[in-house]
């Protein structure tokens, strides 16, 4: 028999045994409260455009491009940091072997510089330590993501207590927990990158650079721009660098707020950071590098930021001395303003040309006599002059 | 904690498939139209039969990587993932999700037989996934096998559908007292038995009123009976069309009385109480 298919009647079935349900309370199953839950840990996922990383660059984007599970990406992380330990003298086969031993009074640790990988690890393994000891105390914040029978949910904070919590599951041995891991859910429709940068700025760590990403994705949103939710490189963050706030001034405070309340040259200079290059940028990240010291770098031509950035970073120079370099040497090479590799009274020389029709002779010949006081002098300046005029028009001939 | 509703009954035939399947679309229709912030119901086929699976996703081929019976064989830490990984949606409803059975669960349990914490193999790694649904609810095979003992480990309420005919109402007993073996047997004091769903009820037949009746007036069965079910051929012609009673015929009597019980069920749901 052919069925009475009707999805209107169907509907008015089970909407008469909703009604009865709500009878005297129609808002009771509407529950869109903040709720705290234990998620599995494989369905949870760190946000690709998140300002503040935890990975270094290059393992950031293969894990967002799903070339890298979380184990794989750790594994990559924990060799890297072997490597560089390594050259470092001291070499280290389990991740424990990181944490200082506090009954080694020899231990010289604290007067070792770690690397910022090594140091990156180090905490890591810290934290998950501390939560193998007393338990995950403080949940993440989550966006649920799910879609169909896809459960996702997309970090907004905690990040770190992520890595770590794979990192204890993984590589640190006497792990029993049962891979989950608990978060504090908010509803897709209420998640605000707003929210995120606040949360982001409350808390001391986030690095220039990542304030710099922090505010690029401010403006691109306010300006209407779609933030992919995959990973993307720092060209996406610079088109923020054509925006700014006089564009959408009823989000300036808002902006400003979320950006830890900072003055509105400061925020312009935050976002300038985006200029540097791409290497500039991770070491500048890695390393911490402060606003203050990164500025001046962002007005030397950027073949020369990376190199200036090692410089910072193996001399550890103070803004003083980065302003000195970058203003000192012959780095302010602009290929759109040529200009400005000229001698200066060679282009005030060019300018007066502009202006020669305006002069006369009489004028000339007295503001030199009254600038040399010598007639004799004069004279040969002028041929001087003569001179170069001549040459230069040669020189313009053969071009 | 989320409700995980078992339907369960050692007599094959009794609609412990066409009920789990309309229950579970019910509740997540109903959660829906209220405006629910989830609304979203898991089925849980144990019967390697796998009727459930045919009649709310179409298919029947799912296989040793993508139904139940990959879950039973993952690896403990794995088995939440493979879990979630092998659920899929209903053609039916889109809040409507559903753990496929397949053939194969019929050599998972002489597999499982002698594997240490063998029937906490559902219950564990659905405990992991629960809180993403507002119900589950779980079909199981015509028997007491260890599958059937797995779907009553990981439920929170037992639901047993009966036909109103004599030897069924007798065999009723032994199926409560089995539910109760696995909550004191098992330390499971979260389950109980929620309802007796009489199902197949035909009021022209003199016996099935007779035994109603006696149900009704029983002390204990009497306040467990949760519903009637008239028997009705628009439940078997929605079978035959892959859709649900409530899509085929929803004036169906059948529809409506399955209606009321989702009503029933949702309450308790919704009030967390039994």
């Amino acid at each position: 028999m052919p069925p009475k298919h009707n999805s209107r009647r169907m509907d008015e079935l089970l909407a008469s045994v909703t009604e009865d349900l709500l009878e005297g309370d129609p808002q009771h199953f509407q529950d869109n409260s903040i709720r705290v839950e234990r998620i599995l840990l494989e369905m949870v996922r760190p946000d690709p455009v998140q300002p503040r990383r935890v990975l270094p660059e290059q393992l950031h984007l293969a894990f967002h491009s799903s070339r890298l599970t979380p184990t794989q990406a750790l594994k990559e992380l924990v060799h890297l940091v072997q490597v560089a330990a390594r050259q470092r003298g001291r070499p280290f086969n389990n991740v424990l072997e990181l944490l200082p031993n506090s009954d080694d009074e020899t231990n010289d640790e604290q007067d070792t510089k770690l690397s910022p990988e090594e140091q990156l690890l180090r905490d890591l393994v810290n934290l998950a330590v501390t939560i193998r000891d007393d338990g995950q105390v403080n949940p993440l914040t989550v966006v649920d993501m799910s879609e169909g029978v896809t459960r996702q949910f997309r970090i907004e904070t905690g990040e770190r207590r992520y890595w770590a919590t794979w990192l204890l599951r993984d590589f640190i041995p006497s792990y029993d927990g049962d891979g989950m891991i608990p978060c504090i859910i908010i509803p897709s429709d209420r998640s605000s990158v707003f929210r995120q940068a606040k949360e982001n700025t409350a808390r001391s760590g986030l690095s220039a650079i990542a304030m710099a990403r922090q505010a690029a994705l401010l403006l691109l949103t306010v300006h209407g721009y779609q933030i992919p939710d995959s990973a993307v490189p720092n060209d996406f963050y610079r088109q923020a660098l054509e925006l700014d706030l006089r564009g959408k001034r009823e989000y300036t405070d808002t902006i400003l707020t979320a950006m830890g309340g900072v003055e509105k040259a400061q925020f312009s200079r935050i976002k300038s950071l985006l200029k540097l290059s791409d290497e500039s940028m991770e070491l500048a990240d890695r390393h911490n590098i402060e606003e203050f010291r990164l500025r001046h770098v962002v007005s030397v031509s950027t073949e020369y930021h990376a190199e200036i950035l090692r410089q910072i970073i193996d001399f550890n120079l103070t803004a003083k001395q980065v302003k000195e370099l970058c203003e000192g040497s012959d780095l302010h090479v602009d290929e759109e303003n040529p200009s400005e590799k000229l001698p200066t009274v060679a282009v005030k020389m060019a300018k007066v040309t502009q202006s020669v029709s305006t002069l006369t002779a009489q004028d000339l010949a007295r503001a030199l006599m009254l600038q040399e006081a010598d007639p004799a002098i004069a004279r040969a300046r002028l041929q001087a002059l003569q001179k170069l005029i001549v040459e230069a028009e040669r020189l313009l001939v053969s071009e | 904690m989320t409700r995980t509703f078992v339907l369960t009954n050692h007599k094959g035939g009794v609609g412990k498939s066409t009920s789990a399947t309309t229950i579970a679309l019910g509740i997540a229709g109903v959660l829906r139209r209220a405006g629910a912030s989830n609304s979203r119901v898991l089925l849980i086929d144990t019967d390697s039969q796998g009727h459930a699976t045919l009649v709310t996703t179409g298919r029947n081929d799912f296989g040793a990587e993508d139904s139940l019976y990959a879950v039973l064989a993952a690896d403990r830490p794995n088995a939440a993932q493979v879990l979630s990984q092998c659920i899929v949606q209903s053609t039916w409803d889109p809040d409507l999700h559903v753990l496929p059975a397949s053939p194969m669960l019929e050599g998972a349990e002489r597999e499982l037989m002698r594997v240490a914490g063998a029937p906490y193999r559902l219950a564990d790694p659905l405990s992991r996934i629960s809180s993403h649904y507002a119900a589950i609810v779980i079909d199981t095979r015509p028997s007491f096998s260890l599958m059937t003992e797995m779907g009553l480990i990981a439920a929170t309420d037992a639901i047993v559908p009966v036909e109103p005919r004599y030897l069924e109402t007798i065999g009723l007993m032994s199926v409560m007292s089995k539910i109760n073996d696995i909550r004191e047997g098992w330390r499971h004091p979260n389950l109980r038995i929620s309802g007796i769903l009489v199902t197949k009820m035909d009021k022209r037949v003199r016996g099935h009123n007779h035994l109603l009746d006696e149900l009704k007036g029983h002390s204990v069965l009497g306040k467990l009976l949760i519903g009637v079910i008239p028997a009705n051929e628009a439940v078997s012609y929605a079978h035959h069309n892959h859709v649900s009673v409530f899509n085929y015929d929803p004036k169906a009597p059948a529809s409506r009385a399955y209606a009321q019980l989702v009503g029933t069920l949702v309450r308790r749901i919704s009030k967390g109480g039994s």
